[in-house]
């Protein structure tokens, strides 16, 4: 019994102590909740705030929207919601987001879907695009628009440019050039069963503002005098894109059958401008045509086995063109009625691949691989009679529908040494076929383009000969690639590529524009002199090796080192371009300095060099070479650093300072005299060009406070400048143009600017 | 630590203090007792897990919770185990010594084959993942989780705008520093990212691209230089890198080279293409060393202050590309 009573004493206390735990196990266990809805449910945000920027500069704001001095609006948010967060048998999640609601950057998105059924989302997506805040002009007219005129008390230019009338100089003034795109997106989903599903993306992007670009009028007089203006060039576009997808898998395969589309709509077919040399008379500049592309593409995969697997697909596209000609009579003097009225301009591009991938020993991986394009331009080729701007070269020329083939034959192997050595051979094989289905050409001289009578009679170009000198190619690359895994914190790579590309060539091509002044044969390797080849399309050797190495020093620190050399050799091209190489170096430091806070670097070193030989064109003595170097160094150094945790927690700091040097050089040498020499200062066709240098340095600074559970303060710091010298600009000064070209006084953008940023951003569930 | 095991923990405790109580578990294994009772916090069958992986955990697991991983109703969701295994070793230990590692782990130690099976089990067969195999990143031994975050406080920065191109800058650090050039697309910015180009789960493309061409894929957005046009231009219509350079370059816009120079590297004899150019070309200037006249063909735009539509052109009267 006292036994029992003091069992009875105990069990009280027990259950008294085991009360008092686990009420407050009760207090705990809220908390506890509190903590796991925190990493369950989604955390929905708004932030409210402003950014202050010390100067205007098209170049800062390029694409941020900061491009004007003074205040922005930071507006940000994220609202999620649906019962599939949390520990529910839901599946229905939705978000609301919107990002930097304040500037031309801003996008705006939605979406909703029942996981494992259905969803929808749909964005908006805008950016606006600023090119220049420099820009002159005595043009009057929108910009964006397609209509330009000068001032009615403008006049005309006399016989050089960088002599304009106080007037007329006075008629200049700055417009702010930029584009800006819109873009509208829905896509949606739906889940038929685990075997079907479709889906459907559709975007429709609109574009407006403009684009510089150079506008050539008649000439005063004859011979290659144009004359020049820049314009903005009004970008009224809209592209509608869509893509329908039906997707079927199953247990060993699956296959996606999908319709694309892509619908460009230019709202203008040109752009008239006056001519500022002649009585200001009208030019016309056409604009990009409305082109639609459709295309069906089926994709798929079939697993044989866990270790042999196929898979491939197929693709065929019809990209169609048939906006009206512009009326040429302004264009060309109307020489006549246009052959036709439209180009019902047609591509039919093919496409296949197929990969086999074999892995039927785990030391062994095989691959073996085609895959076939083909662009074959179906379009007519017809005789177009006109002048150039110059006035002085009527000629009448047939387009010349390009179309062309590739195919690509890879094999690979991929060998383990052992469990911490791979060894990788590739061998591709590319060949590549061009030609055209039809080129017009004189019926009575047979084919050639010298002059034939406009509207026919003449004949479609066909098996005779070629209407490109580089017919086609084969390029055979073989490569080989070492990996080692020298221990669980370091890993090494090594490869090297060797490609061989042998270039065939007609240097009797009847071409496209050949050359009918440059004082070669017409007809003769399509204007060039003969042993000149582009170095897209020539012989070329090709050899690349790169290496690198990561090691994890210890728990804190980690580094990357790597690097990689080509070696372009054009070995078959007396002229154009001969050889290039290219190299670059990169280094990755990462030290973590606690759980919460970290450091890292990093710097990458380009050069690229292209040397290229060219031959004088207006001597009767080709081998009156002269070569040209370009060679392209940039360097960069990013350092950045994070530190949370702090002041109890509530305080995160990060900062990034990077800083980038892009130098540009043009060398050229002539290998024969003149009797003016190239030295000579009215002439400086030999020597060094003054280098193209742009120099930037970019420090962020940021840091958020954590006022409350709730709440978040953001302060931000960007420091920003750019010191740019292009002598791209030299051309467009005044009083420093070529006669015939009208100034726009653009300069190359430099600038140095600081914008703060502080905003309020409020958490809430 | 969660409620219940802490109860079960305090319970044992009074029990072994004589303090018995109807909580008390078995002594020998108190994690068992608590995985009887223990409640799923995010996935189905998650308890195994999570009675000692919980909230407290650091990175935080529960994050999954976030993601799509995290929908408990769509059946085709995994658990803890679909991933890492059944891992009966590393749940079951007890005594001293160390805990077994669950059965995968996705650690640098992990061979990226076996990281990527539990993912590629559900999503091998998709559009998207069709050219996985064979592909630029697959045999380089890039894992799933190289780029993605599976638990990370339900963001996955690869699938942000914002953040993307710092994973992918991660391994391509050229294309890092071609971003931060005077002309670039607006990667940096976050409004115009790797995948809109390229797909990182391989593609029959070149370079991972999502079309089967480069110029398929630039006309996706540069919908205007697609034509066909009247009058072609043989580099345009073939590949837009052959003038192009899409990362960023020291030549607006995005170009390899300065025209005239660019264009003469394909062309030597049209309009005395071929004759030499030097510093001419730089044009006049305060302090020039060049006395003479500058050349519209040579300065500036040079080739393109006559030639504007390079990209093709659809006048009739523009076959020179004037127009």
């Amino acid at each position: 019994m006292k036994m029992h009573d003091r069992k009875m004493r105990v069990s009280v206390l027990a259950l008294a102590v085991e009360g008092a735990l686990l009420a407050m196990c009760a207090a705990t266990a809220q908390a506890e909740d509190d903590e796991v809805a925190a990493l369950i449910m989604p955390t929905n945000y708004i932030e409210l705030g402003a950014s202050y920027t010390s100067d205007s500069s098209a170049k800062f704001g390029e694409y941020t929207g900061l491009n004007d001095s003074g205040l922005d609006l930071i507006g940000n948010f994220n609202v999620s919601g649906g019962d599939a967060y949390g520990d529910g048998n839901g599946t229905t999640r939705w978000t609301v987001k919107g990002t930097d609601l304040g500037l031309t950057s801003r996008s705006l998105d939605a979406s909703m879907s029942n996981q494992g059924k259905w969803n929808l989302e749909i964005g908006y997506d805008e950016l606006r695009h600023n090119l220049t805040d420099g820009y002159q002009t005595p043009y009057l007219g929108k910009m964006g628009g397609n209509n330009f005129v000068l001032p009615a008390t403008f006049g005309v230019v006399g016989g050089d440019t960088n002599s304009l009338s106080l007037d007329q100089q006075e008629a200049f003034h700055t417009v702010e050039v930029g584009t800006s795109r819109k873009n509208m997106s829905f896509r949606a989903g739906y889940i038929f069963n685990p075997q079907w599903d479709v889906k459907l993306d559709f975007n429709h992007l609109d574009q407006s503002g403009a684009k510089l670009m150079a506008f050539g009028t008649d000439p005063i007089s004859g011979g290659d005098d144009e004359k020049v203006l820049v314009l903005p060039n009004p970008t009224n576009y809209q592209t509608d894109t869509v893509n329908l997808a039906l997707n079927w898998k199953g247990d060993k395969g699956h296959v996606t059958g999908a319709y694309f589309g892509s619908f460009f709509r230019d709202g203008y077919r040109s752009v008239m401008f006056q001519n500022f040399m002649i009585n200001n008379g009208g030019q016309e500049m056409t604009t990009p045509p409305s082109n639609d592309l459709h295309q069906l593409n089926l994709t798929g995969g079939y697993a044989f086995s866990p270790q042999t697997k196929l898979a491939g697909g197929l693709s065929y596209g019809r990209n169609t063109q048939n906006d009206a000609f512009v009326d040429s009579a302004l264009m060309n003097g109307g020489l006549g009625n246009l052959p036709r009225s439209s180009l019902d301009g047609l591509v039919v591009t093919t496409h296949a691949d197929l990969k086999l991938t074999n892995q039927t020993t785990k030391d062994l991986t095989l691959a073996a691989g085609i895959t076939y394009n083909e662009r074959n331009n179906k379009t007519d080729s017809v005789l177009y009679d006109f002048f150039s701007i110059s006035g002085s070269n009527r000629g009448v020329y047939s387009n010349t529908p390009l179309s062309n083939r590739k195919t690509l034959v890879e094999l690979s192997g991929d060998y383990r040494l052992d469990k911490n050595q791979h060894i990788r051979l590739d061998y591709n094989h590319e060949d590549v076929k061009r030609w055209c289905d039809k080129y017009a050409g004189n019926a009575s001289t047979g084919i050639t383009n010298a002059n034939p009578p406009l509207g026919g009679p003449y004949t479609i170009y066909g098996a005779n000969g070629n209407c490109v000198v580089a017919t086609g190619s084969k390029d055979d690359k073989l490569g080989i690639t070492y990996k080692l895994k020298a221990s669980d914190d370091v890993n090494l790579n090594a490869g090297y590529s060797y490609s061989d590309r042998r270039t065939d060539s007609d240097p009797n091509a009847i071409v496209a524009m050949i050359s009918r002044d440059g004082g070669s044969i017409a007809g003769i390797n399509g204007g060039d002199y003969i042993g000149f080849y582009p170095y897209f399309d020539a012989t070329r050797r090709q050899q690349l090796v790169k290496a690198g190495v990561n090691w994890q020093a210890n728990d804190k620190l980690s580094l990357s080192f790597g690097g990689r050399y080509t070696n372009d050799d054009y070995y078959d091209s007396t002229y154009g371009v001969q050889k290039g190489n290219s190299w670059s170096l990169n280094l990755d430091v990462t030290y973590s300095l606690n759980e919460n806070g970290s450091v890292s670097a990093y710097t990458t070193k380009q050069h690229r060099e292209r040397e290229m030989t060219n031959v004088q064109s207006s001597t009767t003595t080709p081998w009156n070479t002269w070569t040209n170097t370009l060679k392209d160094n940039d360097f960069t150094v990013g350092l950045g650093a994070k530190q949370g945790g702090l002041m109890g927690g509530k305080l995160e700091l990060s900062g990034d300072l990077t800083y980038s040097l892009g130098e540009t050089d043009y060398g050229t040498v002539l290998h024969y005299s003149t009797a003016t020499p190239c030295t000579d200062p009215t002439q400086l066709t030999c020597g060094d060009l003054p280098t193209i240098y742009n120099r930037m340095i970019e420090l962020k600074i940021s840091g958020s406070y954590q006022v409350d559970k709730s709440a978040k303060v953001i302060l931000g710091l960007i420091h920003k400048q750019l010191r740019s010298n292009d002598y791209f600009y030299n051309g467009y000064q005044y009083g420093y143009t070529p006669s015939s070209v009208l100034h726009t006084n653009q300069q190359s953008g430099s600038y140095s600017i600081n914008a703060v940023a502080a905003s309020y951003q409020y958490w809430f569930r | 630590m969660r409620i219940l095991q802490k109860t079960a923990l305090i319970s044992t405790l009074l029990g072994s203090l004589g303090l018995g109580s109807s909580f008390a578990l078995a002594a020998d294994t108190p994690a068992a007792g608590a995985m009887s009772t223990a409640k799923d916090i995010v996935l189905r069958g998650d308890a195994k897990c999570t009675r000692c992986h919980d909230e407290s955990d650091e990175p935080r697991i529960l994050t999954i919770g976030l993601t799509r991983h995290g929908v408990k109703g769509d059946s085709r969701t995994p658990t803890c185990t679909s991933c890492h295994g059944d891992s009966d070793s590393h749940v079951d230990k007890t005594g001293s010594g160390d805990r077994p590692a669950p059965d995968r782990v996705f650690n640098k130690t992990t061979p990226a084959d076996s990281k990527n099976a539990p993912c590629l089990s559900c999503h091998e067969k998709s559009f998207a993942r069709t050219h996985w195999a064979g592909s630029a990143h697959q045999v380089n031994d890039v894992a799933c989780v190289s780029c993605h975050g599976i638990h990370n406080n339900g963001h996955d920065k690869v699938r942000e705008k914002r953040t993307q191109a710092e994973v992918c800058f991660t391994c391509h650090k050229e294309q890092r520093a071609d971003s931060h050039k005077i002309s670039h697309h607006p990667i940096g910015e976050g409004k115009v990212v790797c995948s809109d180009c390229h797909n990182p789960h391989g593609s029959a493309g070149p370079k991972l691209l999502k079309k089967n061409t480069v110029t398929e894929t630039c006309t996706l957005c540069h919908a205007e230089k697609r034509g066909p046009f009247l009058w072609e231009h043989q580099p345009v219509s073939e590949d837009c890198t052959n003038c192009h350079t899409p990362h960023g370059s020291n030549i607006t816009p995005l170009l390899k080279s300065r025209p005239p120079f660019l264009c003469q590297e394909c062309h030597d004899a049209p309009h005395q293409a071929g004759n030499p150019v030097g510093p001419a070309a730089a044009g006049k200037y305060p302090g020039s060393p060049f006395t003479g006249s500058p050349s519209s063909g040579r300065t500036g735009r040079a080739c393109l202050n006559c030639h504007v539509q390079i990209h093709g052109g659809n006048s009739p009267a523009g076959g020179y590309r004037q127009r």
